[in-house]
């Protein structure tokens, strides 16, 4: 159970889900590198993902966690350098 | 089975299994599970799984936001020796699964690229601000003329076993998720379905005559 002002996010890493404890105050970018952690992710940085919701929709990262409560979260590696 | 599609499976070549099989099956379903498991979601976007028995997956990606829905291109992955190796991605046709050749690809996932930091075009004064954007393609068109276009990221077979990324090997990404089947989609279906807004249509007119308000006596 979540204390107060804390939440949690049902987050999607590549296609894995786990579920992650965060600060409703706090930026969604805030939980990347924890979701990494909890599903294994751990070669690339927290500036090589992005949070897209189930609609494919790439969503803002600076936003608080409170305006993501009951959004399944997408967290996808970025493409790179192509070519 | 069509006729096409036995032609194309007949015409791929398959790389041998040497990992040990039981090895490389069981992470195959790990991510067809996986993909299961949010299949309503995938489905929203317009993915639908048509084949998933090992080492193939084929996903058939729609571009769900357009009126009527349309089918742009079907995606297949060979998780042969995986994840000793990264997974084969490769475009095909939906309907008969023969791959595409580099000039009939329905998309080549064309993605904005700036200029590297720093560029400054000549002639321009040091310290001037540019704002230089480039369009680049993820697939890329192969080396022989016999090949196929394969997808040029990380965590895809094709890319790491290309001469001109010899040093970008596949064990460095293998932990960051880099060949995962649902990482893969999405960024096909970011660079190639997502941008899509609507049909592009080409109307051919021509005349035929004159429209006569009468006939006089």
């Amino acid at each position: 159970m979540p204390h107060q002002n804390q939440t949690n996010l049902d987050v999607v890493v590549n296609g894995q889900p786990t579920v992650v404890e965060g600060s409703v105050n706090a930026p969604l970018r805030s939980i990347i590198e924890k979701a990494l952690e909890q599903t294994g992710n751990t070669g690339q940085p927290p500036d090589s993902w992005e949070f897209r919701d189930a609609a494919g929709q790439l969503l803002d990262d600076t936003k608080k966690i409170g305006e993501f409560v009951g959004v399944k979260l997408f967290l996808n590696l970025k493409a790179g350098v192509g070519g | 089975m069509s006729v096409a599609a036995d032609q194309a499976k007949s015409a791929r070549q398959r790389p041998d299994q040497y990992v040990e099989p039981s090895v490389s099956r069981t992470k195959f379903d790990r991510e067809v599970g996986e993909y299961r498991a949010l299949e309503e979601e995938y489905l929203s976007r317009g993915w639908v799984m048509t084949h998933a028995s090992f080492p193939l997956v084929r996903v058939m990606m729609c571009a769900a936001q357009l009126k009527p829905p349309a089918v742009i291109v079907e995606v297949e992955l060979d998780f042969t020796n995986y994840d000793a190796e990264p997974p084969s991605v490769t475009l095909v046709e939906p309907f008969t699964h023969r791959p595409y050749k580099a000039d009939e690809l329905p998309t080549i996932l064309k993605r904005t690229v700036g200029a590297p930091a720093g560029f400054l075009p000549p002639g321009l004064p040091v310290g001037s601000m540019v704002n230089i954007q480039a369009q680049q393609p993820l697939m890329q068109p192969p080396n022989d003329p016999d090949g196929l276009p394969f997808l040029c990221i990380a965590g895809v077979r094709e890319y790491h076993e290309h001469p001109a990324h010899s040093g970008d090997l596949w064990e460095l990404h293998r932990e960051s998720g880099a060949g995962r089947l649902a990482r893969v989609l999405e960024v096909i279906h970011k660079y190639g379905v997502e941008p899509i807004a609507d049909y592009q249509v080409q109307l051919a007119l021509s005349v035929t005559g004159f429209i006569q308000s009468s006939f006089p006596e």
